[in-house]
């Protein structure tokens, strides 16, 4: 495209003026997607535009034109947007298959999805094929089924959940080694937080390998989610990749320097706790809305638990000096802190860095 | 030390050496630079040893201990170490935490640091011997 | 000055001008007169009360003046110049808005008076006069009370940027020396503010040796006394060390309660003492022996 734009005579001129849209151009943008990633390429999209019709364009209304043409390119890429959104729970690319081997892949995919729809009972798998096949709405399914559109939907996302569950267990050939498995994978699916602590699926993944190398797709999913970060901790690097990522997270709050060094210097004593005393476990940074805006940090391992939490968290206010797990210190950093450990199950530390009240800077 | 951008940077200037690190160190990371700059102060026979931490934005617990450890080790081996360079941030960070350098003496930066070894070392071990 | 160019032929405009300079040459010839009148009537309209008689004098003289000029000259600039200038002297002096606008009313008032005065015998003349006169005395009046609340938001400003800083003040004395008074009563917020500044401010000012002086808070808490121990230790962290004045005994009590080692905290009685000592800690070279802790 830009090839044409730039063999054209006369757009020198039209090219300047175009150069002159920009600042406004990407306020309108900027006005619609805010911090969007893409924001940037939606400028360039309209640009490009603009420029390629200019030659067609009245003097005068290369503006007004620039800004409608900004509007479209912003509502295609909502558009878009949301289609992909819609298609997410898909496990499978609907587009044609290239080449053979992907049609061999195809053919995989195909019969385990098949296997897997075969695993649901008949009524969900009805209602699924109902809506998602044949188009039907979830009003009309409800009325049908003498239910309401709301109970639908729900059941609905539920019957995707283990859908998307019974595909991966078929696809990998296994069957989960642990009548705990299945309600922890399908609620890792349907991205439920509550249902997850209530099957204690964040312990389940550290202590089941089998769960934990099939979630791994099914978390990506909701790895989306803004401002949530989970990271594997298993070795010295990941204590630092931890430690600069919450930093990271932490900077898109009001914290001020002071305090980014602090979280970041808490995550990384209890990351080192995991890596010593546990081999390996997990680290989520989270951002918190209610009841205040704070930086959360929960990190967990399934290692042998601490014997005496009592004793690990006490050392006296200002000893310095006995190292140990260095957990008081850690809780003197931040404003909430909680430890459960587990003897055999390991340890979670719960911590909170509240941003601080505005008026004091 | 090994492949890659340089993590550590340790020069001789005169009788001292100094050791500049230039990103945050991991644990392992920071035991092989304790285990590099202690080799190196034996076989230099410095006298005074320059530890230049600015660029490390957090100073956890084991940064700490090893930062400490290396001030003891080279005292064993008749060499004054400074830190230098703990930023105000990482400064406030540590006593929260709880830590701190112990008895090795601190300075602002290279500069101070330097200074303050030209105090503590007033004979700069030009003659053979370096040692007592 | 100018009453001496006069000629016959006039625009419109110009002959507004023309009628200011006659006016401005009669505003000088009687300004003794038309000043004493003005300020006789700020005196009754109990304006300016803050100002001594002789401030008040000096300053109506040098309005009056102005004002003239700003007649005479009719641009913008000298007229804006002439609002600031005048708010920046006044407002130190404790005048209110009102007072200002009043006084810049009054000194309109009494000399359009004196025009009627001059010209009642030719009632077209002084039409014309006051024509030229009334949209420029305005536009003066106007410009001034606009300035006057710039200015008064500005000098606002400035003091409440100056009260925060003072709150919580880093001053760097002479090279390489901070003094931070600690005044009022510290919570744990302001106390982590105080150290956060101390710390910034000793690599700003590349400072090796900080005073502390509490003598100004009466009361340390234990949470507090614990900031200002954590304070002390991350001064020297960054290589500076601490100096703390104006200890009292009830301060001294309530760190050794939570565990302070007094004898490892550089502590002097009164601020003058911690200054000497600082200095004898830049000036005279400290020797540090080996294995040894000074601070």
């Amino acid at each position: 495209m830009s090839a044409t734009e730039r063999g054209e005579k006369g757009t020198g001129h039209a090219s300047a003026d175009v150069a002159d849209l920009i600042p406004m151009v990407r306020r309108i943008v900027g006005a619609r997607v805010g911090s969007h990633p893409a924001a940037d390429d939606l400028v360039q999209e309209t640009l490009t535009r603009v420029l390629a019709a200019s030659d067609t364009i009245e003097p005068g209304m290369l503006e007004p034109y620039a800004i409608v043409t900004a509007r479209n390119v912003v509502a295609t890429m909502w558009r878009d947007e949301d289609r992909k959104r819609r298609n997410r729970h898909r496990a499978i690319d609907l587009s044609e298959p290239e080449t053979p081997e992907a049609q061999l892949v195809l053919d995989e995919e195909q019969s385990a999805m098949a296997r897997a729809l075969g695993r649901l009972d008949e009524r969900e798998r009805r209602t699924l094929l109902e809506h998602e096949v044949s188009g039907t709405d979830t009003k009309t399914l409800a009325e049908s089924a003498g239910s309401t559109a709301g109970a639908i939907a729900a059941q609905l996302n539920r019957t995707r959940a283990r859908l998307r569950v019974e595909y991966l267990l078929a696809l990998q050939h296994v069957e989960p080694p642990t009548d705990r498995c299945r309600p922890v994978l399908i609620a890792l699916s349907s991205g439920d937080h509550r249902r997850q602590r209530e099957v204690r699926a964040a312990q389940h993944l550290l202590e089941c390998k089998d769960c934990a190398s099939l979630s791994q797709p099914l978390l990506e999913r909701g790895q989306q989610r803004e401002g949530s970060l989970r990271i594997t901790i298993a070795a010295d690097p990941d204590i630092v990749a931890a430690r600069s990522a919450a930093r990271e997270v932490a900077s898109r709050l009001k914290f001020g320097p002071t305090e980014l060094t602090v979280i970041a210097t808490a995550v990384s004593e209890v990351c080192r706790n995991i890596v010593r005393f546990a081999g390996s476990g997990e680290v989520v940074i989270e951002l918190l809305e209610s009841p205040r805006r704070g930086l959360q940090v929960v990190a967990r391992d399934a290692g042998p638990g601490i014997p005496s939490v009592e004793k690990a968290m006490s050392d006296g206010y200002s000893t310095y000096g006995g190292l140990g797990l260095g957990l008081p210190g850690v809780r003197r950093l931040m404003d909430e802190f909680a430890l459960v450990s587990e003897s055999g199950h390991g340890t979670t530390v719960t911590m909170t860095k509240w941003e601080r009240n505005t008026d004091d800077e | 030390m090994n492949g890659g951008p340089a993590l550590v940077s340790i020069m001789r200037q005169g009788s001292n050496l100094i050791a500049s690190v230039h990103t945050a160190l991991d644990d392992s990371e920071l035991v092989r630079f304790e285990r590099d700059l202690v080799d190196q102060i034996g076989e230099f026979r410095s006298r005074g040893v320059i530890i230049d931490v600015a660029a490390l934005d957090v100073i956890d617990s084991f940064a700490a201990l090893t930062l400490r450890r290396i001030a003891e080790m080279a005292r064993l081996r008749g060499a004054v170490t400074v830190l230098v360079g703990i930023q105000p941030e990482v400064a406030f960070t540590m006593v929260r935490l709880g830590i701190g350098t112990g008895d090795v003496p601190t300075a602002l930066d290279l500069e101070e640091g330097l200074e303050m070894l030209a105090r503590t070392a007033p004979h700069p071990a030009s003659g053979a011997d370096g040692r007592r | 000055m100018s009453d001496q160019q006069q000629e016959p032929e006039r625009t419109a405009a110009g002959e507004g001008e023309h009628l200011l300079s006659q006016l401005v040459a009669h505003l000088r010839e009687h300004r003794t007169r038309l000043r004493e009148e003005w300020a006789q009537r700020i005196q009754q309209a109990h304006l300016l009360n803050a100002m001594t008689p002789q401030e008040m004098s000096a300053e109506t003289t040098s309005v009056y003046d102005n004002y003239v000029e700003v007649l005479e000259t009719g641009s913008v600039e000298a007229l804006q110049h002439y609002a600031r200038d005048l708010s920046e002297r006044i407002i130190p002096r404790g005048v209110e808005t009102h007072e200002v606008v009043g006084i810049v009313l009054l000194l309109r008032d009494v000399l359009a008076r004196s025009l009627f005065e001059k010209y009642q015998r030719d009632f077209g003349l002084l039409n014309e006069v006051l024509d030229a006169y009334e949209p420029a005395a305005n536009r003066i009046a106007n410009t001034v009370a606009v300035s006057f609340v710039d200015e008064r938001e500005r000098v606002i400003r400035q003091q409440q940027d100056a009260i925060r800083e003072l709150s919580t003040p880093v001053l760097p004395v002479r090279e390489r020396l901070l003094i931070l008074p600690i005044i009022g009563v510290l919570d744990s917020e302001r106390a982590r503010q105080l150290t956060e500044q101390l710390l910034s401010g000793i690599r700003k000012h590349r400072a090796r040796v900080v005073v502390i002086d509490i003598t100004g808070s009466p009361d340390v808490d234990q949470t507090v006394a614990n900031h200002l121990v954590q304070t002390v230790d991350a001064s020297r962290l960054m290589g500076a060390s601490v100096i703390i004045t104006g200890l009292s005994p009830k301060i001294a009590q309530t760190l050794v309660t939570i565990g302070v080692d007094l004898s490892k905290m550089n502590t002097i009685g009164d601020l003058q003492g911690g200054l000497e000592e600082a200095e004898r800690l830049l000036g005279y070279t400290v020797t540090r022996k080996e294995g040894g802790t000074s601070s």
